[in-house]
């Protein structure tokens, strides 16, 4: 019997404002524990919590950048549970009247991954647990967190990688978040369960918390898809619960049942007020938004006419999007820019946080004159990928490296008489080609190329070469 | 209406024991404080459904600007217990 994996994601994504969501302490990640703390996000009684602007406004772009409808009037909840992570008892988030609702974001399939709300919301500090002792840090409390909550629209652990790069890769672009993992700016609860293969009506599901990289979500989704399975096909029944990720067992386990669910009571926080957002603020956002990379993508396979396969590694990063777009510009055949960045300055970029941050020694201006120059036939490839590398060695421009000299190239008469001498120079490579060795043109090529120091036009030199030997 | 299962549940989520004998009693009075409370759903409102904040102001924000937080000694003075820096309470086992 073949079974139907459906999942729903709630994705919690910190935003990179300076300040907290309801006071003015730093945001910022790590320093020593309860030094980036005020008696507002530490919930001494008496204290008066204040939006913070920006929150609003990045939680409005991120609405707007995945379809959705900005609510005009909107508030702020209370949600009670009893922790220590949680000073107030009670984390201040948003019930009823989230400011966004209704969006999607579309997959490679063309299938909407459909978006009920996303709602603001403040994070909760550290717990460091040690012997019978549990450490709390605020340092993390109050920092301002959009939660996006998904339809249960996913089939597949693919589906929720891509929904979730999808939704990654655009909150980078709106500049809203910088999105690392590591440091837990993204975190995932995975609604999940299972059903037999065209059955309409949805299974019980269960819900992993707190789920914190993608590779982990993966192994979570197929551990649980799994277990539902084995529990449905022994005849037994799935329980509704609350359920944990164990990285180093690689298993889901049970936080809790259905009877012991939280009732969190939620109510309106008197301490804040109204949020108000008019149509043509929201419309002002609207227009402010930059190209989102599902875009960006298109306008590289149908503008630049680049392969699908150099587009979508292109705009994977946003900084390489941006250095490429000034790299190419006026240019021509924009593929070739692209091939500079993807083969010779990737490989200098071994992981995908150093693509991400792509911190390279030339700026894109230098690389876009070293491509007018190829594109002009003013030095050939092979001398410019010689170049690039001495340019990314050294942060220096193309002058540096080519002489007029060299960007005169060589005349096809001289090319002709050097091809002669290098035929003769390899007789047996010569011979070897003959009998149907293509490869051992190499040898005599590698010859003209260091006699001319790499100025030679590869391309015509083997033409050349071709002829003489058959003659 | 208030049942004896509400009264449970309520005590249970404020943490409160309540005897078998009490029970009764306490429907009762719950009863009787909500119907009170619902004395103001009689009243005559004149506002927008949507706009829901009694004293009518929107949009108090506060700039994104940082200002310098408290030092550590300050936040963590009122705490019966400190250690690395930390607030130290006991430990609860996998709420969250």
């Amino acid at each position: 019997m073949s079974w139907e994996l459906v999942a729903g994601l709630e994705t919690h994504i910190e935003l990179s404002t300076k300040t907290k969501i309801f006071c003015q302490c730093t945001t910022e990640f790590g320093g020593e524990p309860n030094t980036h703390c005020c008696p507002v996000c530490i919930g001494l009684p008496g204290t008066l919590p204040k939006l913070n602007r920006a929150v609003v406004e990045y939680a409005v772009k991120a609405g707007l950048a995945t379809n959705c409808r900005i609510r005009n009037i909107s508030k702020m909840d209370r949600k009670n549970y009893v922790y220590p992570d949680l000073p107030k008892a009670y984390q201040i988030s948003q019930y009823d009247k989230p400011l966004c609702e209704h969006g999607f974001i579309t997959l490679s399939s063309e299938k909407n991954i459909n978006i009920t709300r996303i709602h603001i919301e403040e994070d909760a500090g550290k717990l460091i647990h040690e012997r019978g002792d549990t450490y709390v840090d605020y340092n993390r409390g109050g920092v301002p967190l959009v939660e996006i909550v998904s339809e249960p629209d996913i089939r597949s652990i693919d589906e929720a990688m891509e929904y979730i790069e999808k939704l990654r890769l655009i909150m980078k672009y709106i500049g809203v978040s910088d999105v690392k993992m590591q440091e837990g700016s993204l975190r995932c609860d995975v609604n999940i369960s299972v059903r037999k293969n065209g059955e309409d009506a949805y299974g019980t599901r269960t819900e992993i918390k707190n789920v914190n990289s993608l590779n982990f979500i993966a192994k979570a989704m197929e551990y649980e898809f799994n277990r539902q399975v084995d529990i449905l096909e022994s005849g037994e029944k799935i329980e509704q619960e609350t359920r944990r990720y164990n990285s180093e067992l690689n298993i889901t386990e049970i936080m809790r049942g259905k009877e012991d669910a939280d009732d969190y009571r939620y109510f309106r926080d008197p301490d804040l007020v109204t949020i108000y957002l008019s149509d043509e603020e929201i419309k002002k956002f609207k227009d402010d938004l930059p190209e989102l990379p599902g875009k960006k993508y298109s306008r590289f396979v149908n503008e630049y006419g680049l392969p699908e396969a150099d587009a979508s590694l292109l705009i994977k990063y946003k900084n390489v999007a941006e250095y490429f777009e000034k790299a190419c510009k006026n240019i021509k055949n924009k593929k070739t820019a692209a091939n500079y960045i993807l083969v010779q300055i990737f490989r200098r970029l071994a992981t995908d946080s150093e693509k991400e941050e792509f911190n390279i020694s030339i700026p894109p201006e230098y690389l876009n004159e070293l491509v007018v120059l190829v594109e002009e036939k003013k030095i050939n490839s092979s001398m410019a990928r010689n170049v690039l590398e001495k340019m990314l060695d050294t942060g220096k421009p193309v002058k540096e490296f080519i002489t007029d000299e060299d960007m005169k190239g060589i005349d096809e008469e001289t090319l002709r008489k050097l091809c002669g001498k290098a035929v003769k120079a390899n007789k047996s490579a010569a011979a070897q080609y003959l009998a149907g060795k293509e490869k051992a043109l190499g040898a005599i090529i590698g010859y003209i190329m260091r006699e001319t120091k790499g100025k030679a036009d590869a391309a015509l030199a083997t033409e050349i070469v071709k002829k003489l030997i058959r003659q | 209406m208030i049942t004896h299962e509400d009264i449970l549940k309520i005590a249970k989520l404020a943490k409160l024991s309540v005897k078998e004998t009490e029970i009764e009693q306490l429907t009762k009075d719950m009863s009787e404080i909500i119907k009170f409370a619902d004395t103001i759903n009689t009243a005559v409102e004149d506002k927008d459904e949507e706009f829901d904040d009694i004293n009518n102001i929107v949009n108090a924000y506060h700039e994104d600007e940082v200002i310098k937080s408290f030092d550590k000694e300050e936040i963590l003075k009122n705490s019966e217990s400190v250690g690395n820096g930390c607030f130290v309470v006991k430990k609860h086992v996998n709420r969250r």
